[in-house]
């Protein structure tokens, strides 16, 4: 049997359910495990990474796979992917897998196989001069970064990300493809508050925000949207019915209480919220959801907003490299960013970034006063004596 | 070893291609070099250079592509890459996204699986007017056959854009753009050639997803694929036909370390963990100690470090200090140990998990929206897992009885667990308070007594009081 | 009983002022006038109601809905005019 071809090829539009096939589920994954993987499946002893990019498994049957990491765009043309396949058919004999920080791994069996492979790959370059398949990602580095669609394919987004994370890798390329760091640091983006990519957790999240409250369609909108459950989506209850001069019926959003979420633009698409000037990048770090060491811990908002200045983002970039840079220099071997950062403190840490510390970083959410310092343990930075001057306490 | 619940076919490209080699050869590089698009995207071409692999040269070569096949060798239009680029240098100009929302769009009897996206700007950028997303249930940990691959890329480049994802936030393989008419023609090509399914979105089970596990991890203490793949198959019909308040994710972590971020993303977080001891080789460790082996398999060998130092790399750090050195032998007090895998990462041929394995089923993870970020929480502490899952499976079956009974519309399980208490909500599944559920006891005295927890009850006569105390 | 169930569903659909609901909400309507009707029959109910094409699912991607199958602009219906 091969694929179809023709407008609707073997479906018959006439007759939707007839030889419909439903709920079958994903294919199995054991078919598509290479031999040695089967041959070694529960048998691994341990593992190396033997440079960058590049690792090695030992099976206690004596077996060794080595994997070949290699970094990707996440969105890819097939071209791309066949490209891909070619690789693993000239290489892994047509074995292939995704990480899931879209990176993709070749695996081999031999040293020799490594070698050939990963100039193979370190060779393909697009006709710009980018790589296609940088080796790299594994250990003390900067993986790829985990994302969102943006502009691409989303309805909300106050920003984009594939090209801010093209920005921000061609930055990070270096830590890629080494393990300078003191450990991994991971790296997110998400193009709107409802975090698709649930950057909440990552050593440095890059999110797209939005400042300005929505702007109400009220031509349409009560045609468009069921305006009862418009009022029930919003978290913080700011938007209620009302009538235009006109008598129709609307709704009214009270802007005090609007913290730009635009959950009420997802239920109705007569409150657009995107806004050129009112979207932009905010920087939260210090998060993780690897139990080693410390537990997991959620990222904290460091930088409130920047520009969304497309397509290279350099306020974003440059400042995600100042955090990289100096946590590279100050924090001690296998601390990730937010344990470096709770040991040597916050007051510390917005000194030695020189990242300002604004009273948009101060939680007055909900359960804000978990954020609240309550106790005379802190350290002094000039942030501390300009409070002093200004109350008066010092010269 | 593993085999699917039914029988699978067999994927042959050979088999089942539709473009020839000749079709999929149809440019050349110098060509590419020359090639313009349509619209002027100055912007968007900038992304082209620098050092990390440039999705907009990638597209262009699809565009490229398009340009060059017959028109009867695409069900869509020609231009929808060249569109999308300009839709994007446009929407970079703006500053705002040019996208609509969804809308019915989706295969008959599914309720999730297609996003629907149409372009507010259809009469510059024909060819994204419509432009629907499909999602495509991922492997477990995502293993592939280029066999399968390459037909899936030949069939999305027949019907849809030629632009995809590899794979999406969930775990899904994400297939980018495609006109309605093309969704139905997809899905029987998906199911009947590829023998493949579509995966979740909306208020459904999203589609499951799992780390490499043991496939090609020492520390995996369950199979993540195994569990995964059960789970999703038991569990069709919840993750295409929606009935649930709001989504809701599980995913297979095999360890503590969490690859697949199970902790901060699932309703229910599976993760793998051991209850006896972490396994010892004490050579290991005294090659450790004098240097004969890299520690952490090697992850930090691009700085010079120093010397390895035991105490201050790895007992040092041991969250709960369990571990010492003593007459040159390394001692773990394993029942102090939280299994934080910090040591066994740092001297991975040293140490390793111990052997009697289960899991940590924790519940509730979810980005801000939309009572703020949680972390999943401590519910089943410990659990022996084995095929077909059944205890797995009727604790998530209750979770779900309890949060479609109880959640209101939009509300994830974790809020609803938050909205009730988790008393509560372990009251319902049958379980009895342990400390491992909490950080730390309540620091406010106002209990919810309930009236069968006092003796004699809440109903008290007055005048029985006043007899001894005067009003 | 499944015919009763599938019966208030319509019934809400049709007197609903809203084009598209939950389930829940349906599923409240539907218990009010076939108690003891358990949420998984309701669903199994709705699914049998798409499958005949009398509802159809509405999705915002993150969010489903359901609606009777004709009421309400759909963005591909405003499209086609």
């Amino acid at each position: 049997m091969a694929l179809s071809t023709g407008k609707y090829g073997k479906y018959d539009p006439q007759s939707p359910t007839k030889d419909r096939i439903t709920d079958i589920g994903p294919r199995h994954f054991w078919e598509f495990f290479p031999p040695i993987i089967q041959r070694n499946y529960g048998k691994w002893l341990y593992h190396e990474v033997l440079e960058p990019g590049v690792l090695v498994h030992v099976s206690e049957t004596g077996e060794k796979v080595y994997t070949v990491r290699c970094g990707s765009p996440r969105l890819m043309s097939v071209e791309y992917v066949r490209e891909i396949c070619d690789i693993a058919d000239k290489y892994c004999d047509g074995y292939v897998r995704f990480t899931t920080r879209n990176n993709i791994e070749f695996m081999v069996d031999s040293l020799e196989k490594v070698q050939a492979l990963k100039q193979e790959l370190e060779s393909r370059k697009f006709y710009s001069g980018s790589y296609k398949f940088p080796v790299g990602g594994t250990g003390a580095c900067i993986s790829n970064v985990v994302h969102t669609q943006g502009y691409i394919h989303c309805h909300t987004p106050a920003t984009d990300a594939s090209s801010l994370v093209k920005a921000v890798m061609d930055e990070l390329f270096d830590y890629f493809k080494s393990m300078v760091l003191p450990a991994k640091v991971r790296v997110a983006v998400a193009c709107c508050l409802n975090m698709c990519g649930a950057v909440h957790c990552s050593d440095i999240a890059l999110l797209g925000i939005h400042r300005k409250p929505p702007i109400i369609d009220h031509e349409v909108i009560d045609q468009v949207c069921e305006l009862p459950l418009v009022i029930a989506s919003c978290p913080l209850g700011a938007i209620s019915p009302d009538k235009t001069p006109e008598g129709k019926r609307t709704l009214k959003i009270k802007v005090e209480r609007c913290m730009f979420c635009g959950n009420c633009y997802t239920m109705c698409p007569a409150l657009p919220i995107a806004d050129k000037t009112g979207d932009g990048v905010a920087i939260l770090v210090g998060g993780k959801l690897s139990n080693r060491v410390s537990e997991p811990k959620f990222s904290k908002v460091v930088v409130a907003y920047l520009p969304n200045n497309f397509p290279r983002y350099p306020e974003v970039v440059q400042t995600v490299k100042k955090i990289v840079e100096v946590y590279a220099q100050d924090a001690r071997k296998h601390e990730r960013l937010g344990d470096w950062i709770e040991r040597i403190g916050w007051e510390r840490f917005f000194e030695k970034t020189g990242i300002p510390f604004t009273e948009h970083l101060i939680d007055d959410y909900r359960l804000a006063y978990d954020t609240y310092r309550t106790s005379t343990q802190f350290k002094f930075t000039e942030a501390a004596w300009e409070v002093s001057r200004a109350a008066g306490g010092i010269e | 070893m593993f085999s699917p619940k039914r029988p699978q076919k067999e994927i042959k490209y050979q088999e089942l291609r539709i473009y020839t080699d000749e079709e999929l050869r149809n440019y050349t590089e110098e060509e590419l070099k020359e090639f313009k698009i349509k619209h002027p995207i100055p912007d968007v071409e900038e992304l082209e250079k620098g050092p990390w692999p440039s999705f907009v040269a990638d597209a262009k070569r699809e565009a490229l592509r398009r340009r060059k096949l017959a028109d009867d060798r695409m069900m869509i239009d020609r231009y929808v890459v060249e569109d999308l680029l300009g839709q994007l240098q446009l929407s970079f100009e703006d500053g705002e996204t040019h996208w609509k929302h969804g809308g019915i769009v989706g295969v008959f009897g599914y309720g999730g699986g297609v996003i629907g996206r149409y372009s507010d700007v259809p009469e510059k950028f024909p060819g994204v007017a419509h432009f629907h997303t499909i999602r495509v249930n991922q492997p477990a940990s995502k293993f592939y056959k280029t066999d399968f691959l390459r037909a899936l890329c030949d069939l999305w480049e027949y019907r849809g854009s030629g632009l995809m994802n590899m794979h999406g936030s969930t775990g899904d393989i994400i297939l980018l753009g495609t006109t309605t008419d093309q969704l139905e023609p997809i899905f029987y090509d998906l199911t009947h050639e590829l023998d493949q399914d579509l995966g979740g979105s909306g208020s459904n089970l999203r589609t499951p997803s799992c780390c490499i596990g043991r496939a090609r991890c020492e520390w995996a203490c369950y199979d993540t694929q195994d569990m995964c793949y059960e789970i999703t198959m038991h569990y069709q019909d919840e993750l295409h036909r929606p009935a649930f308040p709001y989504k809701f994710k599980i995913k297979f972590d095999g360890c503590p370390i969490g690859c697949v971020a199970s902790i901060a993303r699932a309703d229910i977080s599976v993760i793998g963990t051991w209850r006896d001891a972490i396994r010892i080789d004490q050579d290991a460790v005294k090659a450790y100690i004098e240097g004969d082996i890299l520690p952490s398999g090697g992850a930090h060998r691009g700085r010079d470090w120093g010397k390895f130092d035991i105490k201050k790399e790895v007992l040092d750090l041991c969250p709960t200090k369990c571990m010492w050195m003593e007459d040159g032998k390394l001692v773990i007090d394993n029942n102090e140990c939280v299994r934080c895998m910090h040591c066994i990462t740092v001297m991975p041929r040293a140490l390793r998990p111990g052997t009697d394995t289960g899991v940590s089923i924790l519940i509730g993870a979810k980005a801000p929206i939309l009572e703020g970020a949680q972390l999943s929480q401590v519910i089943v502490p410990f659990m022996k897992v084995e095929p077909p899952y059944d205890n797995v499976k009727e604790l998530i079956d209750k979770v779900w009885e309890f949060w479609m009974e109880e959640g209101k519309n939009r509300e994830r399980v974790g809020e609803l667990i938050q909205r009730v208490g988790l008393p509560k909500f372990l009251e319902v599944l049958g379980l009895p308070p342990a400390p491992q559920m909490v950080k730390m006891p309540r620091t406010n005295p106002y209990i919810f007594w309930k009236e069968e927890d006092v003796p004699g009850g809440f109903t008290r006569d007055i005048n029985e009081y006043r007899a001894k105390h005067k009003r | 009983m499944m015919d009763e169930i599938k019966k208030a569903i319509i019934e809400f659909a049709e007197s609903s002022r809203k084009s598209k609901f939950y389930f829940k909400d349906m599923e409240k309507a539907v218990q009010e006038k076939v108690p003891g009707a358990k949420s998984r029959d309701i669903k199994k109910a709705a699914t049998e109601l798409i499958n005949e094409g009398t509802l159809i699912y509405f999705s915002t991607g993150s969010t489903t809905m359901y609606g009777l199958k004709g009421r309400g602009v759909t963005e591909e219906e405003r499209q086609q005019g």
